[in-house]
């Protein structure tokens, strides 16, 4: 047990702020090793920083991190035999040169750059809208794609319910844990499957109620920032006319609120809508990665 | 030596020459952690060569030639160990985590920073053929190549936070291997000794 859970005892804190506590110490467990190698940004650095003063775990474990990453700098680069670079540099001479670039004068080279750049940016922009219709669900053969709500987000009020307790989730710290996620299907009369996708892992999960609905409340770290998955029913998710306009035919709902980006989609025999203050589009991926194709 | 010349292709040669071959020895050693021996790693090496020379016209970025290069290694590499069979020994990565899981939970810890800098060249190669290819491919661009973690997402393909997890479960399954293969009687050492050492490093548990 940590010194922080050790400390915890002792002052007699409740049991919902231990699993915070435990929560916290599991996701930042997990970013140690990002931060042994100086690839976390500062703000990440400061909480593990401040972590670590008070867990013994994630010391000794930062010491592996680093006791493996001193030893493997240290490995030398194997010597290529004069034999071998003679080998490669025959076996270079026996296929046909690659065809070259041109080496024009530097006034051509201003004009051909340009018109490379000029190019090059067509061709990013032809790729770049192949990946975007690859990416976008509305342009990969499903029936359905984004539509926005036609409805400001608190005129509805489960989504604006689920605003608010994501608004009080991202402010403190997550109240439940992935491996409590039994406990959530047991606690709720409606299935529940995590979400999976690129860059999506499970931090939590835990019960709620929203505006009087029951909803299991599903944690997932993307990219580093925190997106909620909320699951009610499938009665309370169709209650409002809006959303029952935005999803039907098999559409995304879109919306936002300030900042934080929002979309929904009715499932089987539930509605799942899912909030983060990341860019609408991150969150349209994971509902394009979840429907079938 | 190829010098510079109204031929577009010795020029190409000598950039070439300039860009790549220089990574010659790291990528032989790279090739030769995931060899059955070093024939084969070299027969490897020479393929990635003679590939990277034939698509060397599309190289746009000088400085990018090193990572392409390496992205060009593997693939040689997965080809040959389609071709060959693997040639890891892997064992199970609950066993590996379990061990890790030990040593940071144990009375081992304090010690491990000092039996690994002990460790040879072949107990390292060892270890790292234990655990998985892709954790293993992480771990080694990072700490032995020097890659950030940004260009091991362009050389292995997949988002930057695959390469952050990678790695950092990577090392753990490394050091459990490592664990596994010591033993524990390589990690005891006296009662005072290793007290010594906790109260140095500050924060007893």
């Amino acid at each position: 047990m940590s010194d922080e859970r050790n400390n915890v005892l002792a002052s007699r804190v409740t049991p919902a702020e231990e699993a915070a506590r435990e929560s916290r110490h599991e996701v930042l467990r997990e970013l140690l090793g990002a931060y042994a190698d100086r690839e976390l940004p500062p703000e990440t650095i400061a909480q593990i920083d401040a972590h670590l003063v008070g867990c013994a775990e994630c010391r000794s474990a930062l010491e592996v991190h680093d006791a493996v990453r001193t030893r493997l700098a240290a490995e030398r680069p194997a010597a290529p035999s004069p034999a071998l670079r003679a080998r490669i540099a025959a076996a270079i001479d026996a296929v046909p040169a690659p065809v070259a670039i041109p080496q024009p004068a530097p006034r051509i080279v201003q004009h051909r750059s340009v018109v490379w750049l000029a190019v090059t940016g067509w061709v990013a922009a032809v790729v770049l809208a192949i990946v975007l219709a690859v990416q976008t669900p509305a342009s990969n053969g499903r029936v359905g794609g984004a539509r926005a709500l036609a409805a400001p987000v608190a005129q509805v009020p489960l989504l604006g319910g689920i605003i608010d307790d994501y608004t009080r989730v991202s402010q403190s710290d997550l109240p439940g844990r992935a491996r409590d996620l039994s406990a959530v299907r047991a606690a709720v009369s409606f299935p529940i499957e995590p979400l999976s996708a690129p860059d999506l892992r499970l931090l939590g999960a835990w019960t709620t109620d929203v505006r009087g609905e029951p909803a299991a409340v599903l944690a997932y770290r993307l990219r580093d920032h925190l997106v909620v998955q909320y699951l009610v029913a499938e009665d309370a998710f169709f209650r409002h006319p809006a959303v029952r306009s935005a999803v039907a035919d098999r559409h995304l709902l879109t919306a936002a609120d300030g900042a934080r980006a929002l979309v929904a989609w009715p499932g089987t025999s539930t509605g799942t809508v899912l909030v983060g203050d990341v860019p609408s589009q991150w969150l349209q991926t994971i509902w394009s990665s979840e429907r079938p194709h | 030596m190829v010098t510079a010349s109204s031929d577009p292709s010795l020029d190409l040669r000598s950039r070439f020459e300039a860009l790549v071959v220089p990574h010659l020895d790291r990528l032989l050693a790279f090739a030769i952690r995931r060899s059955d021996s070093v024939a084969d790693a070299e027969d490897a090496v020479q393929e990635a060569f003679v590939r990277a020379w034939l698509g060397f016209a599309d190289l746009r970025d000088d400085a990018l030639a090193r990572p392409w290069i390496y992205r060009i290694l593997r693939t040689v590499l997965s080809d040959f160990r389609e071709k060959h069979g693997r040639r890891q020994q892997l064992v199970f990565i609950t066993r590996l985590e379990d061990a890790h899981d030990e040593l940071i939970g144990g009375e081992h810890d304090a010690l491990f920073s000092e039996v690994v800098a002990r460790l040879d060249s072949e107990a390292i190669h060892r270890a790292l053929r234990k655990i998985p290819e892709d954790f293993a491919a992480a771990v080694e661009l990072h700490d032995i190549d020097g890659f950030k973690y940004a260009e091991i997402a362009e050389i292995v393909a997949v988002p930057i936070g695959t390469v952050m997890s990678r790695i950092a479960r990577g090392r753990k399954l490394l050091a459990g291997a490592i664990m596994k293969e010591r033993g524990a009687a390589a990690f005891e050492q006296p009662a005072d000794a290793l007290a010594e050492r906790r109260a140095s490093r500050g924060g007893a548990r």
